[in-house]
């Protein structure tokens, strides 16, 4: 196995696009370290840990800038993510132990594209931008379209995710993640449902997202849902009938965790949950 | 194989290794430092616990090349001058130590715990041990054991050693 330790993008890209399917980058190496040791071995690595000017959080005027190499200790530690980004910092504060959220990163999260990654659905309902190098140049990408199947994105085989672009939400958003796991925190979601909502003066919706995890090829956004809600004042009935909504628009699987059946019920009583907890601290 | 020079429990070491090496198995496979466990391998259980550059990790889920030019402690680091750390103290007397292979994890998590938060609450303690898993003791004598810990460190403090 050969073995690089780049100190720049350029350089790391360029090792990426000599030796395309057959490199891996290594960062928190929390997924990686397993796949080498159970599953298989590149023939290239490439550890991106001294690309030090890829760790930060950085608040720009336009929109928070979050560097590739922060870890998900680093996000749940900061203030303006805990205050302003409240639905990333619920997703980061549930994130495994503190030994995996010193080393897990957010860019290893996100390249993963696990369904189930947790920083996923909470950055889709913040409508995060994806910045990243490949051969061709650098590009910014929303999410949403960043993300094309389980562990496939738009980075390809060649890409270096260098960081996240998060627009601020509107004063007053509601952000809420909630996360199902059979063992809390340290278990991968069965189903995880986040929500970022705005009101118009009292409790009319100026504009609901809701995102969806573990209950499609890659992280969705529950459109129909979000429609619903829109310019309507949230009451149980509409709660209700927009959590059902989500249910029919998740796309599950059955598989070892739990059922097609069992996931979209539990999309409904999530989303009934999150949708109430925004309402109630209006 | 690749060069790396580190720093173990106050010691300087080089060594030649093979790349895709985690650094659980260089720590106890190349250098000897058997208290560090290996168990599921997967970062789940927590026996691995090390620190690197003072962040409490699973050495198993580490590349160790990511260690070059680093600092690491594992628990045959917490003792000084023949002195045990007081968690390593606290273990002991309430038996929060049974097969043992556990306790090094518990221990390294539980430092970290008592460096930040002197008096930490039962929930502060549940929260850091969250990434350790035990079989035997079903957790209450650890939870004492820290909460003894804790008492020991500030009389530590109050009184000197
Ligand atoms: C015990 C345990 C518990 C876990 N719990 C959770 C959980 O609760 N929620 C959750 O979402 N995940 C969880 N995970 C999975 C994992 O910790 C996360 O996906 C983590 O964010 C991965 O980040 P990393 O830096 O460790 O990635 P690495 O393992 O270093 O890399 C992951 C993948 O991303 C690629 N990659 C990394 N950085 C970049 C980059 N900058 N550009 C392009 N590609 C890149 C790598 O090539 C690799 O394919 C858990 C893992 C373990 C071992
Ligand atoms: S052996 Fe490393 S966490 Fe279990
Ligand atoms: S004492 Fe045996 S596993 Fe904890």
């Amino acid at each position: 196995m050969e073995y690089f330790s780049p100190t720049s993008v350029e350089d790391a890209v360029s090792i990426l696009h000599k030796y395309g399917e057959r490199s891996r980058l290594i960062a928190g190496g929390t997924d990686l370290m397993v796949d080498m040791r159970f599953k298989d071995q590149p023939d290239c690595l490439v550890n991106i840990n001294r690309l030090s000017n890829l760790s930060f959080i950085k608040p720009d005027e336009d929109c928070l800038r979050i560097g590739a190499l922060t870890t998900i200790r680093e996000l749940e530690a900061n203030h303006l993510i805990k205050t302003r980004f409240r639905v990333l910092w619920n997703a980061a504060h549930q994130f495994a132990s503190l030994q995996i959220r010193n080393a897990a990163t957010i860019g290893g999260n996100i390249a993963r594209a696990s369904p189930a990654g947790e920083t996923l659905a909470p950055l889709l309902t913040l409508e995060a931008k994806a910045r990243f190098v490949t051969a061709d140049g650098e590009q910014l990408l929303p999410l949403e379209r960043f993300f094309l199947g389980p562990g496939r994105t738009a980075l390809g085989a060649g890409g270096l995710l260098t960081g996240i672009e998060v627009p601020y939400p509107d004063d007053g958003a509601r952000g809420v993640y909630l996360k199902h796991a059979v063992r809390g925190p340290m278990d991968i979601v069965v189903v995880g449902v986040a929500t970022t909502i705005t009101f118009d003066g009292r409790s009319a919706v100026n504009e609901a997202r809701i995102g969806l995890a573990a209950v499609g090829p890659t992280p969705m956004r529950a459109r129909g849902s979000e429609q619903l809600l829109q310019g309507k004042h949230l009451d149980l009935p509409l709660i209700e009938e927009a959590a059902r909504g989500a249910a029919e628009e998740a796309k599950p699987i059955s598989d070892h965790r739990a059922s097609a059946e069992y996931r979209r019920w539990i999309v409904e009583s999530l989303t009934r949950r999150a949708l109430t907890q925004a309402w109630q601290n209006v | 194989m690749i060069e790396i020079a580190l720093n173990v429990n106050g010691k300087e070491h080089h060594a030649s290794l093979q790349p895709y090496l985690s650094l659980m198995d260089f720590l106890r496979d190349m250098l000897g430092y058997k208290g560090v466990k290996v168990c599921c391998s997967t970062g789940e259980c927590g026996a691995c616990t090390v620190y690197m550059n003072g962040k409490l990790v699973n050495s198993c889920v580490t590349l160790a090349a990511a260690a070059d030019s680093g600092e690491i402690t594992t628990v045959e680091g917490l003792a000084s001058n023949g002195k045990l750390h007081p968690v390593q103290i606290a273990f002991i007397e309430t038996g929060a130590s049974q097969c043992g292979y556990c306790t090094p994890g518990f221990i390294m998590s539980a430092k970290v715990l008592l460096d930040e938060h002197p008096n930490p609450t039962v929930d502060d303690i549940k929260d850091v041990i969250s990434g350790n898993i035990c079989r035997c003791t079903g957790y209450t004598k650890i939870i004492e054991a820290i909460q003894l810990a804790a008492s020991i460190q500030l009389a530590e403090q109050v009184y000197g050693d």
